[in-house]
């Protein structure tokens, strides 16, 4: 029976739940699973909605071969349009387990296509991954968004950091490193460098809000003439991204003299076996006035610090946020969240080259929210 | 068969798969051809529709085993259309 593509109903939810059962039994990791829930929990589409996300799923008569997730919003592209862009996301096929079903992954991905040819992907776990590898085979344009990492605490990074310890003799060095305590005297002597050699910073102070204020609509409108291709970022999507009923995130402005300068949003990652016990820090989305990054970025670093988080990270792909980054004392590292555009979608952001220097995409924009960031 | 669809078909696979397209016959398929994989499958999905301004089906997609069937195929819609 040919494979159809359908919108996600109700009436599927015992075929996904018997093919995230195939997919568990063929060994397949238990965190690769689809939607148990036909109706999002997280931006569901409703009157009006111009943010929404909603699900598909590949259909083999009444079997569940396959689905994936669309999420729909509005993007300012480099001329100076808003238009909707479709994030294609959570792909799973059963093709990764029984190649009868090869051909799934590419019909859910062109029936992405036809529903949204503005497409976007992001995250992906590596080029090594089956999806990015579709995708460039597809001639999609795609690059890393580099990702940044700032180690608080240098004993806990050298004993937890597991990606790290893959040998017993790195482990027996970076113990030993740990407990002499020549790890802390390098990090600390690494950010005194570079507070050195970053541009001054001048004052600002920082205030953590319990929900962004009609105030940054007009940051948002101040600041997007820097940024070539950007989800909008106005007062009313930061409140559908991060309600104030979320306690999870933690929503800063940065200002100055009175005028706001930025804002940032940092929360906590969800646990990963490669950070060890360690408290890992998410500097998940920002904003600001063009040369204020600096600023938004030592601010939201200042209030993970005191947090108490072990390592902060984040993503950014925007040239002015990753010198902000770098020269805060950010330790940059291979990046494994990847930007890949459709075809149609590239049209809009030729020359991609010269375009992806300033487009803004972070961990916001990928399919973490709103918990896995 | 060497029908005006089937010599553009043949044209587009030999570009996708660059193979020459003297190689390609009514019977390759991605048995004979090893460049023809899932994803190259689905570049020449898009490559046709792209060029004969149609929509295909996931079932006629399943249907597109070997170049003589994409023809036939593709004649089928063309004729349909007009």
């Amino acid at each position: 029976m040919p494979i159809t593509i359908q919108p996600y109903r109700q009436e599927h939810e015992p075929a996904v739940a018997a093919f995230n059962r195939r997919l568990a039994a063929a060994g397949v990791d238990e965190n690769l699973v689809f939607y148990t829930r036909s109706i999002p929990r997280w931006l569901p589409k409703t009157e009006g909605s111009d943010v929404y996300n909603e699900f598909f799923v590949a259909l083999d008569g009444d079997t569940v071969r396959g689905g994936y997730a669309l999420k729909t919003q509005n993007f300012l592209l480099p001329d100076g349009t808003t238009r909707p862009i479709g994030y294609y996301h959570h792909v799973l096929s059963e093709g990764i387990v029984n190649k009868a079903y090869a051909a799934a992954g590419g019909l859910l991905l062109r029936d992405a296509m036809l529903r949204s040819p503005l497409l976007y992907c992001l995250g992906m776990g590596g080029y090594d991954h089956p999806l990015p590898k579709m995708l460039i085979g597809l001639g999609w344009n795609h690059c890393p968004v580099p990702f940044f990492f700032r180690i608080v605490h240098p004993s806990r990074f050298l004993r937890e950091m597991q990606t790290l310890r893959t040998s017993a003799a790195r482990r027996l060095l970076m113990n030993l490193v740990a407990v002499t305590g020549s790890g802390w005297a390098a990090g600390k002597t690494y950010l005194a460098f570079r507070r050195l050699k970053s541009p001054r910073i001048a004052p600002h102070t920082m205030q953590v809000v319990g929900e962004f204020g009609d105030e940054v609509d007009a940051l948002w409108l101040q600041a997007r003439s820097a940024y070539s291709f950007t989800a909008i970022r106005d007062a009313r999507t930061l409140r559908v991204f991060y309600p104030a009923t979320d306690q999870h995130f933690t929503r800063l402005t940065v200002s100055r003299g009175g005028s706001l300068l930025g804002w940032a949003v940092v929360g906590e990652r969800r646990r990963d076996a490669k950070y060890g016990s360690m408290r890992v820090g998410s500097i998940l989305d920002c904003w600001a006035l063009p040369g204020e990054e600096l600023a938004v970025a030592r601010s939201a670093t200042q209030v993970l610090e005191q947090q108490r988080f072990d390592l902060i990270l984040s993503n950014q792909s925007h040239q002015s946020w990753r010198r902000a980054f770098k020269d805060y004392g950010y330790l940059s590292a291979e990046s494994n969240f990847i930007f890949a555009a459709s075809k149609n979608l590239v049209k809009m952001l030729d020359p991609f080259d010269e375009t992806k220097l300033r487009m803004h995409f972070t961990r916001a924009d990928g399919d973490g929210l709103p918990r896995n960031f | 068969m060497t029908s005006p669809i089937f010599e553009q078909i043949r044209t587009i696979a030999s570009d996708l798969f660059t193979v020459p397209a003297g190689r390609i016959t009514s019977d390759s398929s991605p048995l004979t051809i090893e460049a023809w994989d899932s994803i190259q499958h689905l570049n020449l999905v898009l490559a046709l529709e792209d060029k004969f301004s149609f929509q295909l089906s996931t079932e006629e997609i399943e249907q597109m085993k070997t170049i003589g069937q994409i023809a036939s195929l593709v004649e089928r819609k063309l004729q349909t259309a007009s």
